[in-house]
């Protein structure tokens, strides 16, 4: 009996340790209130636009909202004239978090995901495809939300790549609520018709190997297909807004970018998933959708 | 005799995804993908092969004769030359 005991212990310590990259992350990700520099090159950082430099960034958001990252310094705000405070939390968990991901070299990639089996299934599309949507509905199938909106990847380990568990709270549009069965809590900002939501099947706050990348459109029928070759390199340079620090923060030329995006098309299985964007149809999207991942699931 | 062709290795790079090449253009960032006979005439292109030689180990390679590829392999050669990848040299 006391033997069950301490397996039950350890299992439990193994599920929580977290890996180097989530306690850098933590660490880089801490928080202060102070003066920022206004720019990092001779120019000073316009509104709504972010500049990097080395081991810096700097984003400005509405007015004289400053956000100021040094590695190993972690974030400065500095609040002004016109800052948008509701919108605090949406900038620090959007642009901050990924040029600090992409700093300290984990590749934020515009994806939302399950968990299932102990793997990551993310899906990722256009803004709007419904990569939260449909995360988020898995959820009353018993898979829980990994991430919404930015999933972390650590590239470190030669034979797998590990995702980071998701920061951001789920998002959805008020008509995903029904659709999904999450519970809304309070809403994102004023100005944003979304609301924080609980999803069904909870969250799961381990790092975990990916499995699959799912890129998610619209098409009359129903249908999964692998994405193989040369598709999966031009696949992974569309849409991936948050890419674009990485590069920048790598110093990637056209040539390091491609390199760099093959590399990644070489370890991540893809697919490609259509649907009908039908509301009449969408439990019957999930079901298809469940039983692919329950296919593919080790 | 016609001159060996060499691959411009500053205009391009190449990567292997699912045994397929992928070749991406410096200048323009263009993908072109090569599968099959495409992908084997690329791996045989070294600076030493000219046409003839390309095509003598093409044929040996697929077992069939010069002269039934020598239009497919001359245009996929321009296609390369015109792109900037490939040059007589």
């Amino acid at each position: 009996m006391s033997s069950q005991v301490s397996q039950r212990r350890d299992m439990l310590a193994t599920e929580t340790r977290k890996t180097p990259a989530e306690l850098l992350i933590e660490r880089e990700t801490l928080i202060s209130i102070g003066r920022v520099p206004r720019g990092l090159y001779d120019e000073e950082v316009a509104e709504g636009t972010w500049q990097m430099r080395g081991d810096q960034f700097l984003l400005r958001a509405q007015g004289d909202h400053y956000f100021h990252y040094r590695s190993g310094r972690g974030i400065t705000i500095e609040r002004g004239y016109g800052a948008q405070l509701d919108e605090e939390p949406l900038w620090l968990n959007g642009s901050v978090y990924a040029a600090i991901a992409s700093i300290n070299g984990l590749l934020p990639i515009h994806a939302s995901a399950v968990a299932v089996d102990g793997k990551v299934f993310a899906f990722t599309g256009l803004s709007g495809a419904g990569k939260s949507t449909l995360a988020a509905a898995l959820g009353s199938r018993g898979m829980r939300l990994f991430a919404d909106d930015t999933l972390l990847l650590d590239l470190s380990a030669s034979d797998e790549i590990t995702c980071l568990p998701g920061h951001k709270r789920l998002k959805l549009l008020p008509d995903a609520l029904p659709l999904t069965g999450a519970i809304p809590e309070e809403r994102v900002a004023r100005a944003i018709d979304k609301f924080y939501s609980r999803p069904l099947g909870g969250h799961v706050q381990a790092a975990l190997p990916m499995s699959e990348l799912i890129f998610i459109e619209e098409s009359a029928e129903f249908r999964v297909d692998p994405v193989n070759g040369a598709e999966r390199l031009m696949q992974l340079q569309d849409d991936h807004y948050t890419t674009r620090f990485f590069t920048g923060a790598r110093g990637y030329d056209r040539a390091g970018q491609f390199v760099h995006l093959a590399r990644l098309a070489e370890r991540i299985r893809m697919s490609r998933f259509r649907r009908p964007l039908d509301r009449k149809r969408f439990d019957e999207c999930i079901d298809f959708l469940v039983r692919h991942i329950r296919r593919e699931a080790p | 005799m016609s001159c060996p062709i060499a691959k411009l290795h500053t205009r391009f790079a190449e990567a292997v995804v699912d045994e397929e090449i992928v070749i991406m253009r410096l200048d323009n960032g263009e993908l072109l993908s090569l599968t099959d006979s495409g992908a084997a005439i690329w791996r045989l292109i070294d600076g030493k092969r000219d046409r003839a030689a390309l095509l003598a180990a093409l044929a040996d390679d697929y077992q069939t004769r010069e002269s039934g590829m020598a239009a497919d392999v001359d245009a996929f050669l321009d296609q390369l030359r015109k792109a900037g990848l490939v040059a007589d040299v």
